[in-house]
């Protein structure tokens, strides 16, 4: 099994190192730009078997560490983006989500090699029910920032190319912008209301006592509280402040930065 | 004597005086092919009349001269023959009979190279051949060739994509900012054609709000009317199609619009006499140049082609209520001199066009379109290379060698199946017996088929050899003798 898991490992990064260049012939030489293609769910359906696979192992759900949280972002970041696609019938976008998938699964793959064989103990936190209430909530919130990040950034590079009147790949293969928009603010308010349930939840679950605030700790608390400050600075902006798509989008992609280094910071401190 | 003929006139032929002294109505169309059909001067026959051609497609009859016939009909239609200068008709036979239409459906041979209507036109052209039951046997199976050239052209290259005209980059432009022009709505300001054009194809594009500014409300109020009772005629040389239609996409074309409504008509949802109207719902207004603002600010598209000296949309009345709006306004400035402060581009939210940007995209749409060529003209010569093959596998000759093979196949496979049955020296008689009887069974449709050979008309040759080929499965003893080296034959 273990051998199995550490193959799986390496095979992954590859999955979606395929999955991007398929997408990138897409956007760049427009093939098949609409349709329902299964290879997608084929891979989003092959990671959640090896997550499963590695909790069966271990005893205990894959989501203490960086490490294996960067593996379910991009499992949720696939999964989320395969659901859009199954909606929209249009896969013109896949090639940016896709790369983020791509980026978060190698960095977790590169980091989860060498300790396939290290169980780490479980500890009763872990296996709680305000456990799992403040971890998947803070995840779904993790992948809708990425989500309003890369649909924010391509929202402002297509109004940047349709404001410079630049008649070039961008123009040709972006979706329109009243579909990019939204898509960037619903994936902000959707952070917005689960990092707002995981830090509700977060005091319930740590702060019983015997929590050491260790780097690990603090630097989920900043990057939480980071996350939640850009989403709530979003969501009152545009409900007080009646702030259109084009500065939605900014401050999407500036969150996302944001949060995707303190992400990174906090995972080589800890 | 050609198995089928094209003669006709088009824009590279002949100058627009000219053209449309040939051009025709459909109901012309129909009775011109009515009249030409009871005088038999062909077996089959089809009449394409567009802005940019008139052409006859027939399947002629020995001694028949299709064009003079055709000329004195028009003559008759027009009520005098109409006066053509040499070298405005061009002639094709056979396979490059097929290749002109192919060609044409494909849109290579339009002014416009890639505009979608051409191939609407040809359907259209089919269908009064239909109803006229002058498409026959042959034209039947060409046509439907030259529409699947012309959708594969379509889908596998590009020569269609983008807008080849200002009032369809307009559209273009708009599909950019929109994902959906459903429930959008279009402002027009000032009377020019190409706004017209462009706020026209937008609402047979799906939007659904017109309003029309004008320094005359009653002007305003005939436009809008005018624009809202849906297409008018085509435009020659202005090619509004709603992109997307290309990228396996719904989407409401006028030529779709057109042919929906056509379709109902055919199902008594519509009356026959029924004007041409989108079919969606559109609510149109008018205003005058005093309520821009107010328009302004509930418009999602702008057209602007007043004929002012000054901006009309100018950034002190504008600026204030676009800055306030969340959705995204796009304004499309085709006048000289420009009637949209330029300020104005600047405001979040708001895209600002010119004529200038428009003319720019066209270019860019048309030189993508002429590199797009060699790849349909490889896809046309690939369908009529299999045309051609299927025209001469319904020859004579090779059916009637087929049908010899067939059931010399047929008495030796019998005979090695009862042959043991028989003495040794009843066996030779078996042989002889039943050639004869094969024989005898082929005598009449061999005698049927030497007989059209000879004397009967192309149309009735080919569909007689089609239901001997069809009868006796001839086109899987065809793919046989391909398969075993010879030139395969497909159907």
């Amino acid at each position: 099994m273990a051998e199995f898991l550490a193959l799986g490992n390496w095979l992954l990064p590859l999955l979606y190192l395929a999955l991007l260049v398929d997408y990138g012939a897409t956007f760049f030489l427009r093939t098949r730009a609409h349709g329902r293609e299964p290879w997608l769910l084929l891979v989003v359906a092959a990671h959640a078997a090896l997550l499963a696979g590695r909790g069966w192992h271990e005893g205990r759900p894959p989501l203490t560490d960086t490490r294996e949280i960067l593996s379910v972002l991009a499992l949720a970041t696939a999964a989320v983006y395969a659901w859009i696609e199954f909606a929209s019938g249009d896969r013109r976008t896949g090639v940016f989500v896709l790369l983020l998938a791509f980026l978060f699964q190698y960095t977790s793959s590169i980091l989860l090699a060498g300790r396939e064989m290290e169980v780490p103990a479980v500890s009763a936190g872990a296996a709680g029910v305000w456990y799992r209430l403040h971890v998947v909530p803070a995840l779904v919130a993790y992948v809708a920032v990425a989500f309003a990040g890369v649909y924010g950034m391509l929202y402002l590079a297509a109004s940047r190319s349709l404001r410079r009147h630049r008649f070039g790949v961008l123009f040709d293969r972006l979706p329109p912008l009243d579909r990019l928009g939204p898509m960037a603010w619903h994936a902000l308010l959707t952070a917005f209301v689960s990092m707002t349930l995981a830090i509700a939840v977060a005091p319930l679950l740590f702060g019983g006592g015997g929590n050491e605030m260790t780097a690990k700790v603090v630097g989920k608390i900043v990057t939480g509280s980071a996350a939640w400050l850009v989403c709530a600075a979003a969501v009152l902006g545009r409900w007080v402040g009646k702030w259109g798509p084009s500065r939605i989008s900014a401050i999407a992609v500036a969150g996302f930065v944001a949060v995707m280094a303190l992400l990174v910071v906090s995972g080589l401190l800890s | 004597m050609p198995e089928l003929s094209v003669i006709g006139a088009s824009h590279r032929t002949a100058p627009v005086e000219v053209r449309e002294r040939l051009a025709l109505a459909p109901g012309q169309v129909s009775a011109l092919l009515a009249a030409m059909h009871a005088e038999k001067v062909f077996d089959e026959a089809l009449v394409l009349s567009t802005c940019n051609r008139t052409e006859l497609y027939v399947v002629p009859r020995a001694q028949a001269d299709p064009l003079a016939c055709f000329l004195d009909h028009v003559g008759r239609i027009r009520g005098a023959p109409p006066e053509t200068p040499p070298g405005t008709f061009y002639r094709h036979d056979d396979t490059e009979a097929v290749r002109h239409v192919l060609r044409v459906a494909a849109s290579l041979d339009s002014q416009i190279v890639g505009e979608h209507e051409i191939l609407g036109q040809v359907k259209e052209a089919y269908r009064l051949a239909v109803e006229a039951r002058t498409a026959g046997f042959l034209l039947n199976r060409l046509l439907h060739r030259a529409f699947r050239a012309g959708k594969r052209v379509r889908t596998e290259t590009d020569l269609g994509r983008g807008s080849a005209s200002v009032a369809s980059a307009a559209v273009e432009l708009a599909t950019h900012v929109f994902s959906d022009l459903a429930g959008k709505t279009v402002l027009v300001v000032g009377a020019g054609r190409t706004a017209e054009t462009a706020a026209r194809a937008l609402l047979g594009c799906g939007a659904t709000n017109l309003i029309v500014a004008n320094r005359t409300l009653d002007r305003a109020r005939q436009l809008a009317d005018a624009i809202a009772r849906g297409p008018a005629e085509p435009v020659c040389g202005e090619d509004v199609s709603c992109p997307g239609a290309d990228d396996d996409q719904p989407a409401t074309c006028p030529a779709l619009v057109a042919e929906a409504a056509d379709e109902m008509r055919a199902e008594g949802g519509l009356p026959a006499d029924a004007p041409q109207a989108a079919v969606h719902e559109v609510t149109a207004e008018a205003v005058g140049l005093d309520d821009l603002p107010a328009a302004v600010a509930r418009a999602d598209l702008v057209i602007t082609s007043t004929s002012a000296a000054e901006p009309v949309l100018t950034h002190a009345a504008l600026a204030p209520t676009l800055r306030r709006r969340r959705g995204a306004l796009l304004l499309i400035d085709i006048a000289v001199p420009r009637d949209v402060d330029q300020r104005l581009g600047k405001l979040d939210n708001v895209y600002l066009y010119n004529i200038d940007d428009l003319d720019r995209l066209v270019a860019r749409n048309l030189q993508r379109r002429r590199q797009e060529i060699p790849k349909a003209e490889a896809i046309v010569e690939d369908e009529v290379e299999e045309f051609a093959r299927w025209l001469a596998s319904r020859g004579v000759t090779p059916t009637i060698r087929l049908l010899q093979k067939r059931l010399e196949g047929i008495q030796q496979a019998q005979i090695a199946r009862y042959g043991r049955r028989f003495a040794e020296a009843d066996r030779e008689q078996l042989e002889v017996f039943t050639r004869a009887l094969c024989s005898q069974i082929l005598h009449k449709p061999l005698a049927l088929l030497k007989g059209l050979s000879a004397d009967g008309s192309t149309s009735e040759r080919l569909a007689t050899a089609d239901l001997i080929r069809r009868l006796f499965d001839l086109d899987s003893l065809d793919e046989e003798a391909g398969r075993d080296g010879h030139t395969p034959r497909q159907p």
